[in-house]
């Protein structure tokens, strides 16, 4: 017997802790180049957008009980189609993770190991993931749910341990570049909600499928305060208009903390949290990446690819020269793939497989 | 090296071999879940109906002629008149001399009035005359009938056919009673060996509970726990252990509230031993354990009955080994191992706040030197200018790299502790005193080692005592070495891969089916179980993982006197 099912709780915290590891590492500063200082403002809206979305994806998974994505694509096209959606989204989540991480390593290097080569620090992550993968999903949830609520007290000190270098006036113009570049280009901002992924995959793994609109609406809601959060520290406390030149903005916040004489320099505490957030958002993708490449070949047990997929993100993670490179790719590729991925494939493969549905249904009649 | 091997190791996939027990919730109620049971398909010898043939047995049997505790005392046997010959079997020291004297060998021995007559003489039940015929209805003489009820005025005497199962009893302390002309013996109760009295817990020290231990006796243990359960539905079953020894255990669980798969599953576990020996719980536990990458123990050991009778009645099972002055209970999840039996006895608020401290005192045993090392390694910029002046100043004179210096006090540090505990009682003080003073003193004089990390190791050493479990302040002080390790290469990349690592491991680990951290994650609604206490009217739950028959242990209105006009119905 195995218990692989996982609360409400815990499917949220999930979500919420891919939102989270990205505005760890540069989605603020991403957010701030494009929208300024209107991007409190932008982020409430495409977090209504975002809303909207999830809600949308819960209607229409609603019509497929308990399938994620790569089965109900194999009922829209059949098996290939089913392969080719699974290569989309095995490669969006490779994709993105490895940059992530190689991008968070970046920052470490600077911060903390500047004469050390990046593969020395990628690899303990890499390691943490061989063990992790051989481990039940169940357990990895747990650990992720364990960790949750450091990352959130972390965040949440951060944003008043820093209430009293924040200068206010930074806010304005509250439309930053003007209406349109908020309002219209601006909800291209809505690639920070990438977390949006995880909810075509959790529906087989929901103890109370019931709960998913619960799911979908309460994550996004959290996830949305996790960015105000962060992206109010960034630009309340940095001059962004001559841009946030930080490797990691958010650990340049932490270290204007402080209290008293004692603590005056908090910034590696706050860096032990968020790396065992970069491991736990780290574990989430490769899991996911190993069920979806599972359900494509039938393979009966996930302990063969419990190795090749962390091999598979290091070799990606190596593929960038250096830190511009991996900018580029960030801001000028993938913000662009998740948008297509997540918002446009994932949505149209739920709309047509519900087209399909009712067509069988009155046929049916 | 075989590459290829390795390589086809790793990847090919072999179904998993070991088994898994999970114990899901709202299984409880199943009472036809299938209870194995082994039948052992042992040599049985019954008993001759000659004497000399079952005396030579026996006397083979036990190695009479080289076993100097074995007694085999033959006599002569009186029964109505007539005299058969007779031996008894028993160990010398495990046997009551006096009940074998006076209620065993005097009754058969001697002669008395009432078994003078002829031992041919049937019994007449009932006599009728018809037509001058006399219908006589009469009982014929039955010599171990007649022993059994007329001649041996004990209280546990059994007819036995099987040369095991009486060997197996006299090596209990019972005595054999072997009759010419009968194939079968007699199982007499005896016992009567010395045993330690009750006395004080040694190592689970309370303030306001009761002070009484578990012994090495096993009927003195199911008895307290019988005491303190005070109620019938306690079921003790026996289970003896070891194809040598025959180690008897009791498995002891409230049958109304334990979950019955978690009994099955238990019991199925402790039949399926094929083992010489069981001496020990400790042995029994590691025994009846699944395996786990981090051996954090996965039963709860205490010598404390009421802790044990707690656990009881929350629906969990009581292990207890003869010979062994501890009880097993299991399952036992993470936050068990933080607690004492003295929280529940104070005020909830005085009990949270000791919890803290062991959380602290957790914390601090697993990461204090990995974190230090990882600070004066690689983050300075942690500490307080002026804190971090000093302690470069305390390390001016050491010639040794920080993880050096480090191992140096920790492995000493681990040294006097086992020297403490294996030195006769009267030296151990004497140790610690040598051993933390003087060698600490002389030294950081000596500029060995600075004077930060003697505090740091101290501060460490306390707080593992600080930590309730043994087992579990053991698997703190293992793993403290590794954190030591993980946080000299790569500072808090080391200690926070690390410590996600370990997470990890403790969340995949299960103790018998139930989750390790259970109460803490996953965020399912652990209702009864947490592990900061409610206040003693809101404990109105037993822990939902354990699924017990029963999930409530106190209506909502507990305190009726409080609220004497108040109906369960007009709550919210």
């Amino acid at each position: 017997m195995t218990d692989t099912k996982i609360t409400s709780k815990e499917a949220i915290m999930l979500i919420v802790t891919i939102f989270v590891s990205h505005t760890i590492v540069t989605l603020s500063k991403n957010l701030l180049s494009n929208t300024k200082s209107a991007t409190l403002i932008n982020l409430i809206y495409v977090g209504i957008i975002a809303l909207l979305f999830a809600y949308i994806i819960f209607r229409l998974l609603r019509n497929f009980a308990s399938l994620d994505i790569i089965d109900i694509s194999q009922y829209l096209g059949g098996p290939i189609f089913k392969n080719i959606v699974g290569g989309i989204f095995i490669a969006y989540f490779i994709g993105t993770s490895s940059n992530l991480l190689r991008e968070f390593c970046e920052g470490l290097r600077v911060a903390f190991f500047p004469m050390t080569n990046i593969l020395f620090i990628l690899i303990p992550f890499i390691l943490v993931l061989f063990l992790t993968n051989s481990l039940s999903f169940s357990s990895n949830i747990k650990t992720v749910s364990l960790v949750f609520p450091f990352v959130l007290i972390s965040i949440v000190f951060l944003f008043f341990g820093n209430f009293q270098n924040f200068s206010f006036e930074r806010m304005f113009p509250l439309l930053g570049k003007g209406f349109s570049d908020t309002f219209i280009t601006g909800i291209g901002n809505i690639f920070a909600f990438s977390g949006i992924s995880c909810l075509y995959f959790i529906p087989p793994y929901l103890k109370e499928p019931q709960q998913m609109k619960k799911i979908c609406l309460t994550s996004v809601i959290i996830g949305l305060f996790y960015f105000l959060f962060c992206t109010a520290t960034v630009l309340l406390l940095f001059s962004f208009f001559v841009d946030v030149d930080e490797v990691l903005p958010l650990y340049s916040a932490a270290s204007y903390i402080e209290f008293g004489v004692f603590f005056q320099r908090l910034e590696p505490l706050f860096m032990l949290i968020w790396i065992l957030e970069i491991g736990c958002y780290m574990i989430i993708i490769n899991r996911f990446s190993i069920h979806i490449f599972q359900k494509m070949t039938n393979l009966k047990s996930q302990k063969p690819l419990a190795m090749i997929f962390p091999l598979f993100v290091l070799g990606i993670a190596l593929l960038p020269q250096n830190y511009s490179i991996i900018r580029f790719l960030e801001t000028n590729i993938y913000s662009y793939f998740i948008i297509a991925v997540v918002f446009v494939l994932g949505i149209t493969i739920l709309f047509l497989a519900n087209l399909k549905k009712r067509k069988e249904r009155k046929n049916s009649l | 090296m075989d590459f290829k091997k390795i390589i086809t190791d790793i990847f090919t996939y072999t179904p998993k071999q070991e088994y898994d027990f999970t114990l899901l919730r709202g299984t409880t109620g199943n009472e036809s879940a299938e209870t194995t049971e082994l039948v052992k398909q042992n040599e049985t010898k019954t008993i001759y109906p000659s004497l000399n043939v079952n005396l030579e047995y026996v006397k083979s049997k036990y190695n009479s002629m080289i076993n100097s505790d074995i007694v085999i005392r033959e006599f002569t046997l009186n029964a109505r008149g007539k005299q058969y010959s007779a031996f008894l079997l028993y160990i010398d020291g495990m046997i009551d001399t006096d009940i074998m004297n006076k209620f065993i060998l005097e009754p058969l021995m001697l002669r008395n009035k009432s078994n003078l007559y002829d031992s041919d003489q049937n019994r007449v039940i009932s006599e009728a005359v018809t037509n001058n015929i006399t219908v006589r209805k009469v009982k014929k003489f039955n010599l171990a009938d007649y022993i059994m009820t007329c001649l041996m005025p004990q209280n546990t005497v059994k007819q036995i056919s099987e040369f095991s199962t009486i060997f197996n009893d006299v090596n209990s302390g019972n005595c054999a009673l072997f009759i010419d002309t009968l194939n079968i013996g007699f199982d007499i109760e005896v016992k009567g060996f010395e045993k330690r009295s009750i006395d004080k817990p040694e190592n689970e020290i309370v303030i306001k509970g009761a002070h009484e231990a578990f012994v090495e006796n096993i009927r003195t243990n199911t008895s307290m726990l019988r005491r303190s359960v005070h109620n019938e539905n306690l079921i003790i079953e026996s289970i003896q252990i070891g194809n040598i020894t025959k180690t008897s255990c009791a498995l002891c669980y409230i049958k109304t509230l334990a979950n019955s798969d978690l009994v099955g599953e238990l019991r199925y576990r402790l039949n399926n031993l094929e083992i010489d020996s069981m001496l020990s719980s400790g042995q029994l536990e590691q025994m009846i354990v699944d395996n786990n990458l981090m051996s954090v123990p996965q039963t709860l050991s205490t010598e404390r009955p009421d802790k044990a009778t707690s656990y009881l009645l929350d629906g969990r099972i009581v292990l207890l080994v003869n010979g062994a002055p501890y009880a097993l209970v299991v399952p036992a999840v993470y936050t068990d191992f933080l607690s004492t039996p003295d929280d529940k006895n104070m005020r909830t608020s005085f009990s949270n706040f000791i919890k803290w401290i062991r959380i602290l005192a957790t914390f601090l045993s697993l990461l204090l030197p990995g974190l230090y090392v990882a600070i004066a390694s690689f983050h300075q910029e942690l500490l307080p200018t002026d804190l971090l002046y000093s302690i470069l100043a305390s390390r001016a004179t050491v010639p040794f790299p920080v993880i050096f210096e480090i191992l140096i006090l920790e492995i000493s540090f681990e040294l006097i502790r086992e020297a403490g505990i294996r030195v006769p009682s009267p030296i151990g003080p004497t140790i610690g005193i040598v051993g933390a003073l003087i060698i600490g003193q002389s030294a950081v004089s000596a500029g060995i080692v600075s004077p930060i990390l003697i505090i740091i190791v101290a501060m460490t050493g306390i707080a593992s005592f600080a930590v309730p479990d043994y087992a579990f302040s053991f698997h703190l002080r293992i793993y403290r070495f590794l954190f030591i390790f993980l946080g000299y290469c790569c500072g808090f990349l080391g200690i926070g891969l690390g410590l996600l690592a370990y997470l990890a491991v403790l969340c995949d680990t299960k103790s018998f089916g139930v989750s390790y951290t259970s109460g803490i994650s996953p965020l399912q609604k652990t209702v009864g179980h947490t592990y900061f206490l409610q206040p003693v009217w809101l404990r109105e739950f037993r822990a939902s993982y354990l699924d017990a028959k029963k999930d409530k242990k106190q209506e909502k209105i507990s305190m009726k006197w409080k609220y004497p006009f108040l109906k369960e119905d007009d709550l919210p």
